[in-house]
Order: structure tokens, then C-alpha cells, then sequence
């Protein structure tokens, strides 16, 4: 029974052991097999890729990598590291403080010096995995954190609001003491816009942004890089509104206002220098005077005919040749002739002063003084106005004295010596007849001292017989003996006279009455100068013939004549021409007795007087009376002819003007 | 001992991975500095790496100079301030073969100008590492210049791990590095008086900034022999 019961026992147990081996082996098989259909293989982990190494501030530095494939089972990650040129390996010492797959180099670690070659190992039950090594050069991979403190403030002083960014650099990043450097950049866009405007900013941490949208909000980031580096990750956004702002309005209308004016006042100013366009053009552009020289030719000249332009304003005869200095000087004979004279006297151009005067006193040839001969041939009434007839001839207050003949001229002399001191008696006596012989000019015996003078030597000199004094005339008398008979009343002062003598030695007396009367008239008219238009052109005259009826034929005197009649008169007849003496054919007018002599002693006087300076005595007398005996009166004509002060002996006599 | 196996067949294998790599890497690539690419030169050129040196002794330079002026100060008062001229005597490194005048300087070797550098930074680390500490223990020491002391210290440091590799690459040698020791904690257990050592402190931050400048001139030095031999000064 018992062995019934345990054999029953047995096989159960074997049929759960057969039993539990079978599931066990079928739960291996599924198990083999769900594996198998899962698919799932354990294998080796993948490499580590994209090994990332950065650095914030140069001096630390963190390396990321990504992770493969595990392989299905756990695996581990370990990031090993050599330094530059060395073997040593080094493991990563912090793989915590970066995160999840990473490694992080404090400061002991990283070196500047060294580059770094980095390599990452994954590793699982079933393999390892290493990644593709990475050179690190840590200078080159700092990245800084972005700027902080990101500031945006609108600034509003003037009409123009525009935004102010500042910011700081990020707090690792060494820049104070040089370590870093870092440039910045920001960006900024409108809230509802996409596109972003990027600014450069360089290494300043405040940078202004103009030409704003008023009533907007702005959007604003900032970011930094250093000199060798990535840049930073752009800072947190800044929100900024730009209020609204209405600048435009003021500025612009002053814009438009000064605008206008500026326009208006253009116009005006076009408007009014169009009105006056030619007087603004005359003001602006003067026309250019053309040339106004006699005998230019404006045509000619546009013609570009040069010479012929200038050789008509080419004056031949200027400058003068050389050769005729004479003739400018001297050879101006100014003939003088009355209406009806016959006399020519000639003048000087010359205007001397006193000296010249003095010397020219005498007739000469460079004086050429139809004074000298005129003088003589006027008809000289006896009587005291010479001074006034010439004055009353002459203007001014000149005196003119009027030789009327030359005996006359000779009497006035002397009567001129005398009245001049006595003239308020003696002015009945002397009549002056400038018509004969023209009156040089300006003859003024009273005002000027010189005439007197030299009428005195004239007086002096003949009155005073002194051959001293015509040492020339003495010598020449002989071939004219008239001469002689002149020369107490000549005065020869100057020798140039004497060529004049050798021409008309009939006239010499006349001549030298001439002269000597000119004498006076010279000096006075070189003293007064050629001013007088009263002054007329003198010729000589020559008395030709007397006639019973005391007439005188008076002839012009020319060059080279002679008159004989003339010799003979020369003694008689200085003093003035009183009556007509058949044989000297001239006519002499009578003064009065009383004058005679008082003019001759008025002479004497007058000399005396005069020849104070000189040494003259008046030793007139003897010489002086004779002709003045012989004098006749017909006086009475000429009398009142004296009393005019002016006596035309044309007119008296009738004689014929030449 | 299964472990140790285990572990040398570990590091066999990296060896023999990374072998090829060092092969392939030690030719010369192409050194480029853009952004975001990956491929570095095997190690700095010689001529980056002097400018670094430079800009780095440069800027130990200014920011002693600038510490030496906030200390003066802040601490100093005016009696016991030195001129720039004097307190040279008192320098510790007065000692070091160091050339001194400019007709040494022209004369000495780029070797010799090297290790005078070499020898100033490394003469320098200690005595920085002390006066950090005792500014610490100023009672109102600002922050300024602690902070300034201890960036001082650590630039001083990474100038000499620098002029190592510099050595290393220029003159191919192989120099120590200096190895913080603690014998200035023993120091820092005596009590000196504030004031003397305020002074001491304050003359030595007057001798670093001479003789960061010296550091500075004498890597300038270096630099322009490189480029122009002749005409330096």
C-alpha cells in the first residue's frame, strides 16, 4: 500500500519539475524572443559630436558635447584632455557645474599659454566611443555674457526727441583692467515690425538713435564681442515708447516764412533793377569812355590802322627843332599898326624882367622893339600929360607915352625927365601923339622906376654929352654925322643898337630917336610886359619930307633906306618934333618955352634926380636948348592936340599913313 | 590585481587610440582663428605667444601701478611716502642677476633676458601671496584693493606659467615651475605692528610695480629683437 501511494508522488514531482523546467526554458525562448522581435540591440554607444568649448571671460572655460547613441544600455561620458605638447591626460574635472554634458575649466585649469586638445569618450557595457578630438586655443573661444543693464531713455530737450542706449559690459568679463576687450552693437526695431536696425556702437556704452516715429514703442537689444571671439548672445529686450511729439509745424512754417521772404525779396530786387535796367547796368557795368583825342579816328582804330591813328595826332612841329630857338625868342616882331598908322612898331615877345629890361632898354636886334623907333616918329606935344595921355590911352593905370616923332621922342624924353617932376605945369605941354608912332604899351614913367631910369640915362646920356657913354655912337657918327648930333640925347645903352644904324643911316637919327624913345617904351613894355592890347604893331617911319606948311611926310621906315633929309635932323630936333625944319624935313613941334626949358630943366632936374645913383649931372642944358631954340611954334594944333594928351599927327598933319 | 589589469589594458587601449591621433595631429595645420571653427593649430605660434606674454606682463603692470597708488592713498600719509626714485635698495630682488642699466640690457642674450623675466615673476609669487594675506587682515581694507592684490597675484602666476612655455618654445628648455609653499603661513602667525606692516606692504608694492615694469620692457625687449635685431633699444 504505502509503495502504491509514494510512486503516485514521485511522478507528480517529476511531471512539475518536467514542468517548470519546460517554462522556464519556453520563458527563456520568449524571452529570447521578445527580444528578438523588439528589435533592441545592445551595442557600443555612439561618438560624441559637436564638441562646443567657450570661454566667458578668459580666463575659465566650458566644453559641451552632444551625445550619440547609448547603445541601448546606460552610458558614460567622460571628456579627457591633453595639453599642447604634452601626453598627459587629464579627465575633466568638473562635469557638473556646466549641466549635462559638459565639462568645466576653473581657472587653475585654463591656461592662455597652452592650446588644449579635447576629446570626449562615451562608454557603455558594450563598447566605448570616442569622439573627434578639438584643438582649443582658449583666447579664441571667449564668448562674453551679453552687456547688462540695458538702459533706453527718450531724450526730449529740443524738438526732436531721439532714444539714449546705455549699458553696461557683462560682470565677468574683465574690461577695466584691460584684459577684455569688447566692441558692442545693438539693434533696435518697432514693436510690430520684424526687420531688425542694426548699430555698430564700438567700444562706448551709450550710443543715441535719431529719427524716431513719434507715439511708438521701440524694441532694443545689445550685444558685445571681444577682439578675438564670438559674439555675446543678444541682451534681454528693452521696451522704450517714443511719445508723441508735433515739432514739424514750427520749424517748418519759419522754414516756409523765411522762405518766402527771401523769394520775394528776389523778385522785388529783379523787378526793380529791370525797371532801371540801364541805369543799373550804366551803375554796374560803366560803359567805357571812348578816346577823345582831337584827330583820333574811333573807326580808324577799329580798323586796327595804328599808325595811320597815331601819325595823325603825331604835331610836326613838336618838339621844336633847335635850330629856331631865335625865332621863338626874339624874332616876334610885333608890328603894331594903329588905324591909321603908318608906324610899326615892333615888340619884343620878349618879357623880361628887369634886368633883361634894363639891358633891352635900347633898341637891339634880339629886343626887337618897334618901340625904339615908333617912339621917336610920334608927335610929341609939349606938355605935362604924358603920364596922363598914356594913361588915358592905356589901361590901367599905366602910363603911356607916345612917341610921336623922334625928335619928339627926344623931347619927351627930356620933357618926360622934366614932367615927371613937374608935371602938373608942363602937363599942358607934352601931347602925345601915339597915332604916329604907336605907343608901346604900358609906358609908364611914373610908376616904374626902371623907364625912369633909363629915360634918365637917356636924358643923362645926352644931356650929359658924355662920350664916355657913347663911346660907339661917337665913333659911328662920323659916317652919319647926324649921329653925333644925337648922340647928347642918345642913350645909347646898348650896342646891339648898332647894327641897327649901318642900315638906314639916313634914319639913324630916327632911329636913334627911335631907339631912344624906344628906349623908354622898351624898358617899359619889357618892365610891363606885352600886355596891352593897346599895343600895336610899330614899324618904322622915316620922315621923308617937310613940307613948308610944317608938314611932315612921314614914310614907313624899312631896312636898308636912307633918308638922307634925315641927316640933318638929328641935332635939332630930340627934344620934339616943334617945327619942320627944311633942312632936317622934320617936323618939330614947339613946346613951350617955359616947358622947354622947364622940361629941360625939369630934365636936368628929373636927371639930377635920377642920376643920384648914377653920378650924373644935368649938364643937359647947352645941347638940350639948342634944338629947343630953333624951335617955332606952330603950336596951337598941336596944342590942343597935347591937351588931348593924345596927338595923331596923321590927323594933324594929313600925312599919309603907310 | 584583476583590477590593475583591467585597468592598464584601459589605459593601453587610450594609448593606442590616441597614438595615431597625436601622429595625425602633430602636422602642421592650417591656424585659423574664425569663429566656429574647430580645428586649432596643434599649439600657439611662438609669436602669439610673446604678444600674450606681453600684453599679459602689461597688464600686471598697470594694474600694479594703479594698486601701489590706491594703497599710498589710502594708507599712507604723507611723511612716509616714497618717491619713485628711492626705496630701491630696499627691493628683494635687488639680489637677483638681474641686468639693471640699458648698456646690460643691449648686451644681455635673448636667453638671459628670458630667465631675468623668468626669475622676477617667480621671485614675485611668494611675496604677493603674503601681502594678499596681510591686507586681509587690515581692518578697512576696501575691496578695491584686495581685489586688485589678488588679481595681481593670480596674473603674476599665469605670467610665469607663460614665460615657461615661452622658454620651452623659444629656447627649448625645461624650467620648473614654482610650487606654492606654505612657509608664508608661518609668517602670518606673528603679529606685526599695523603701521610697520602697512610700510613694508607699501614698500613692496613699490618694488613689484619697478619690477613689473621691468618685466614688461624686457619682454618688449624680446619682441622687437624678434622682428628687427638691429634696432632696438
Amino acid at each position: 500500500m504505502r509503495l502504491e501511494m509514494s510512486s503516485n508522488r514521485q511522478q507528480r514531482l517529476c511531471v512539475a519539475m518536467m514542468r517548470n523546467v519546460g517554462g522556464v526554458i519556453v520563458l527563456s525562448l520568449l524571452l529570447v524572443f521578445v527580444q528578438l522581435a523588439a528589435g533592441e540591440s545592445f551595442s557600443p554607444p555612439g561618438t560624441p559630436k559637436n564638441i562646443i568649448c567657450r570661454s566667458p571671460e578668459k580666463e575659465t572655460f566650458t566644453c559641451w558635447w552632444e551625445p550619440g547613441s547609448d547603445g541601448g544600455l546606460p552610458t558614460t561620458y567622460a571628456l579627457y584632455y591633453r595639453k599642447e605638447n604634452s601626453d598627459t591626460v587629464y579627465e575633466c574635472p568638473d562635469y557638473k557645474t556646466a549641466g549635462k554634458n559638459s565639462c568645466f575649466f576653473n581657472k587653475n585649469d585654463t591656461s592662455i599659454w597652452v592650446t588644449y586638445n579635447i576629446t570626449v569618450v562615451a562608454t557603455n557595457a558594450l563598447g566605448r566611443a570616442f569622439s573627434d578630438p578639438v584643438e582649443i586655443d582658449v583666447v579664441y573661444i571667449v564668448m562674453p555674457n551679453p552687456p547688462e543693464e540695458v538702459t533706453v531713455t527718450v531724450i526730449e530737450d529740443t524738438n526732436w526727441p531721439f532714444l539714449r542706449v546705455s549699458w553696461e559690459p557683462p560682470e565677468k568679463a574683465d574690461t577695466r583692467s584691460g584684459w577684455i576687450t569688447l566692441i558692442y552693437e545693438l539693434r533696435i526695431k518697432l514693436e510690430n515690425e520684424d526687420e531688425w536696425e542694426v548699430h555698430p556702437a564700438g567700444q562706448q556704452k551709450v550710443f543715441n538713435i535719431f529719427s524716431l516715429r513719434p507715439d511708438s514703442t521701440y524694441h532694443v537689444q545689445v550685444r558685445c564681442k571681444p577682439d578675438h571671439g564670438f559674439w555675446s548672445e543678444w541682451s534681454g529686450t528693452t521696451f522704450v515708447k517714443v511719445p508723441d511729439y508735433f515739432p514739424r509745424e514750427r520749424s517748418m512754417w519759419i522754414l516756409i516764412a523765411v522762405f518766402a521772404a527771401f523769394i520775394i525779396l528776389t523778385f522785388t530786387f529783379i523787378w526793380l533793377s529791370y525797371m532801371k535796367i540801364h541805369n543799373l547796368k550804366h551803375y554796374v557795368l560803366p560803359p567805357v569812355p571812348g578816346p577823345k583825342i582831337k584827330g583820333f579816328d574811333k573807326k580808324a582804330l577799329k580798323n586796327g590802322k595804328f599808325e595811320d591813328i597815331f601819325s595823325s595826332l603825331v604835331v610836326s612841329d613838336f618838339p621844336p627843332t633847335t635850330s629856331n630857338y631865335e625865332d621863338f625868342i626874339v624874332e616876334n616882331l610885333e608890328v603894331f599898326v594903329p588905324e591909321e598908322q603908318e608906324l610899326i612898331m615892333e615888340d619884343s615877345k620878349d618879357l623880361q624882367d628887369d634886368s633883361i629890361k634894363s639891358e633891352n632898354s635900347t633898341c637891339d636886334n634880339d629886343s626887337g622893339r618897334g618901340s625904339c623907333d615908333s617912339h621917336t616918329l610920334l608927335i610929341d606935344k609939349g606938355g605935362g600929360d604924358k603920364e596922363e595921355a598914356l594913361q588915358s590911352d592905356q589901361e590901367g593905370s599905366q602910363d603911356e607915352r607916345v612917341p610921336t616923332s623922334p625928335e619928339e621922342v627926344m623931347e619927351e624924353d627930356l620933357l618926360a625927365c622934366c614932367d615927371e617932376k613937374n608935371s602938373p605945369d608942363i602937363s599942358e605941354k607934352v601931347k602925345f601923339t601915339p597915332s604916329l608912332i604907336s605907343p608901346l604899351p604900358r609906358y609908364n614913367l611914373m610908376n616904374q622906376p626902371n623907364p625912369p631910369e633909363i629915360g634918365k640915362k637917356h636924358c643923362l646920356s645926352d644931356s650929359l654929352l658924355n662920350p664916355d657913354s657913347l663911346p660907339s655912337y661917337f665913333t659911328q657918327p662920323p659916317s652919319t654925322k647926324n649921329d653925333f648930333r644925337s648922340n647928347p640925347w642918345e642913350c645909347n645903352f646898348n650896342h646891339k643898337q648898332h647894327p641897327l644904324h649901318p642900315q638906314t643911316t639916313g634914319k639913324e637919327h630916327l632911329q636913334v630917336q627911335n631907339e631912344i624913345s624906344w628906349v623908354h617904351v622898351d624898358r617899359t613894355e619889357a618892365s610891363l610886359g606885352v600886355q596891352a592890347p593897346s599895343v600895336r604893331s610899330t614899324e618904322y617911319v622915316e620922315v621923308q619930307r617937310v613940307s613948308g606948311g610944317n608938314m611932315v611926310l612921314l614914310h614907313p621906315v624899312s631896312a636898308g633906306q636912307e633918308n638922307s633929309g634925315t641927316m640933318s635932323h638929328q641935332t635939332e630936333h630930340y627934344s620934339r618934333v616943334k617945327t619942320v625944319n627944311n633942312d632936317s624935313g622934320l617936323l618939330l613941334l614947339q613946346k613951350e618955352s617955359t616947358g622947354e626949358e622947364m622940361g629941360i630943366c625939369l630934365s636936368e632936374e628929373e636927371v639930377e634926380s635920377r642920376a643920384t645913383s648914377n653920378g650924373y649931372t644935368a649938364s643937359i642944358t647947352p645941347t638940350s636948348e639948342k634944338p629947343m631954340v630953333g624951335i617955332n611954334s606952330t603950336l596951337p594944333i598941336l596944342d590942343d592936340r597935347m591937351a588931348s594928351g593924345y596927338v595923331d599927327t596923321a590927323t594933324m598933319f594929313g600925312l599919309p599913313t603907310y | 590585481a584583476l583590477f590593475y589589469v583591467l585597468s592598464v589594458s584601459q589605459w593601453g587601449l587610450w594609448i593606442l587610440l590616441f597614438w595615431p591621433q597625436h601622429l595625425t595631429l602633430s602636422s602642421p595645420l592650417d591656424c585659423r582663428d574664425d569663429q566656429g571653427s574647430l580645428s586649432r593649430c596643434t599649439s600657439i605660434s611662438q609669436e602669439k605667444l610673446l604678444d600674450r606674454v606681453i600684453h599679459h606682463a602689461e597688464l600686471i603692470y598697470r594694474v600694479s601701478e594703479e594698486l601701489c597708488s590706491l594703497f599710498e592713498e589710502l594708507f599712507i600719509p604723507f611723511p612716509f611716502r616714497l618717491q619713485s626714485n628711492q626705496a630701491a635698495y630696499a627691493c628683494i630682488t635687488k639680489a637677483l642677476p638681474i641686468p639693471s642699466s640699458k648698456s646690460e640690457i643691449e648686451q644681455i642674450s635673448d636667453k638671459w633676458l628670458l630667465h631675468s623675466v623668468l626669475m622676477l615673476v617667480q621671485s614675485w609669487i611668494e611675496p604677493l601671496t603674503y601681502m594678499q594675506n596681510s591686507m586681509e587682515r587690515y581692518d578697512h581694507a576696501p575691496d578695491m584693493v584686495l581685489n586688485k592684490t589678488k588679481w595681481v597675484s593670480e596674473k603674476l602666476f599665469s605670467l610665469e606659467q607663460g614665460v615657461v612655455v615661452l622658454i620651452k618654445k623659444m629656447l627649448d628648455e625645461t624650467t620648473l615651475v614654482t610650487v606654492y609653499s606654505d612657509q608664508n603661513t608661518v609668517q602670518n602667525d606673528v603679529q606685526p605692528d599695523v603701521l610697520e606692516s602697512v610700510m613694508r606692504d607699501y614698500t613692496l608694492l613699490g618694488c613689484f610695480k619697478k619690477d613689473a615694469h621691468k618685466m614688461e620692457t624686457f619682454l618688449k625687449l624680446l619682441k622687437c629683437r624678434q622682428t628687427d635685431k638691429y634696432n632696438c633699444a
